[in-house]
């Protein structure tokens, strides 16, 4: 994943995340159901899979995230 | 909770590797700032509050794993990137907060802003006499008003960062990173680190 590529995923998370407030803030003022929502479709995109493992295997001289 | 140790999610094989974790899991654990989300429990239904509690400036850390990871390697070059002065984590007036979350998890909040600094001090002792290894890059002024929630302020957060940037002082500073990054020499061993860890320690009271 670029520099570019990432910044833009972040701003893209930041305001899904941050712009949805619970109604009711109990365990945390935003939603983390949401937050790992957001996270899944980052993931899915740079690696085809949502629940791709963090170890990575071969070669690992190329930065993935 | 115990912010003291924490947990490194690791992409590469390692001694202790965090068997069977997930980008995204691993992603939510560091994300989990208690005002904010929920915590996450990841693997045998270990919680993870936050990943910036206890360890907002891992340098320290780094230095222990790089001399794991490579016990026989030198140091070039170690550049640490800030996010801002003291109070940009913004936590916000502890009255309102005080009534969702704990106290001590309010104090710990507050402790994060000086944590990044104290742990930035210690780098410049432990590398004092190693020139142009270790950097570290941090906007200094205008992001104090900024929440970590606060993503519409995203424009504020870039023409500060670009003020920084343009200053004559971190001009140089950059270019000394650049040419530290390129050059295949290096100058600090890891041995170096090894035998100056306790000396280091008994400095710092952490």
């Amino acid at each position: 994943m670029g520099v570019d590529t990432a910044i833009d995923a972040y701003n893209n998370l930041t305001e899904q995340v941050f712009s949805d407030p619970k109604r009711w803030p109990g365990d945390g003022r935003f939603k983390a159901t949401k937050l790992e929502e957001v996270i899944k479709s980052v993931v899915r995109d740079v690696t085809g899979d949502s629940e791709a493992p963090l170890l990575e295997v071969g070669d690992t001289s190329v930065c993935r995230m | 909770m115990n912010a003291n140790i924490p947990v490194l999610f690791r992409s590469y094989q390692s001694r202790e590797t965090h068997s069977g974790c997930k980008i995204w899991e691993a992603a939510r654990a560091t994300s989990a700032v208690p005002t904010l989300f929920k915590h996450i429990e990841i693997g045998n239904k270990q919680p993870f509050i936050d990943g910036g509690l206890g360890c907002n400036n891992p340098s320290k850390l780094l230095l222990k794993e790089a001399k794991v990871v490579f016990p026989t390697h030198q140091i070039g070059c170690l550049v640490s990137i800030g996010t801002g002065h003291a109070e940009v984590i913004g936590i916000g007036k502890p009255g309102f907060f005080q009534q969702i979350v704990p106290t001590d998890v309010i104090d710990a909040l507050k402790a994060i802003s000086t944590d990044c600094e104290t742990t930035h001090e210690d780098m410049l002792f432990f590398f004092s006499n190693s020139l142009n290894i270790y950097f570290r890059i941090n906007v200094e002024q205008g992001m104090q008003g900024i929440k970590l929630s606060e993503w519409e302020k995203i424009a504020n957060v870039e023409a500060h960062t670009m003020q920084y940037l343009r200053k004559e002082e971190v001009g140089e500073k950059l270019t000394l990173v650049i040419n530290a990054i390129k050059s295949q020499k290096t100058h600090f061993m890891m041995e170096q680190f090894g035998m100056k860890k306790n000396k280091l320690c008994n400095q710092i009271k952490v």
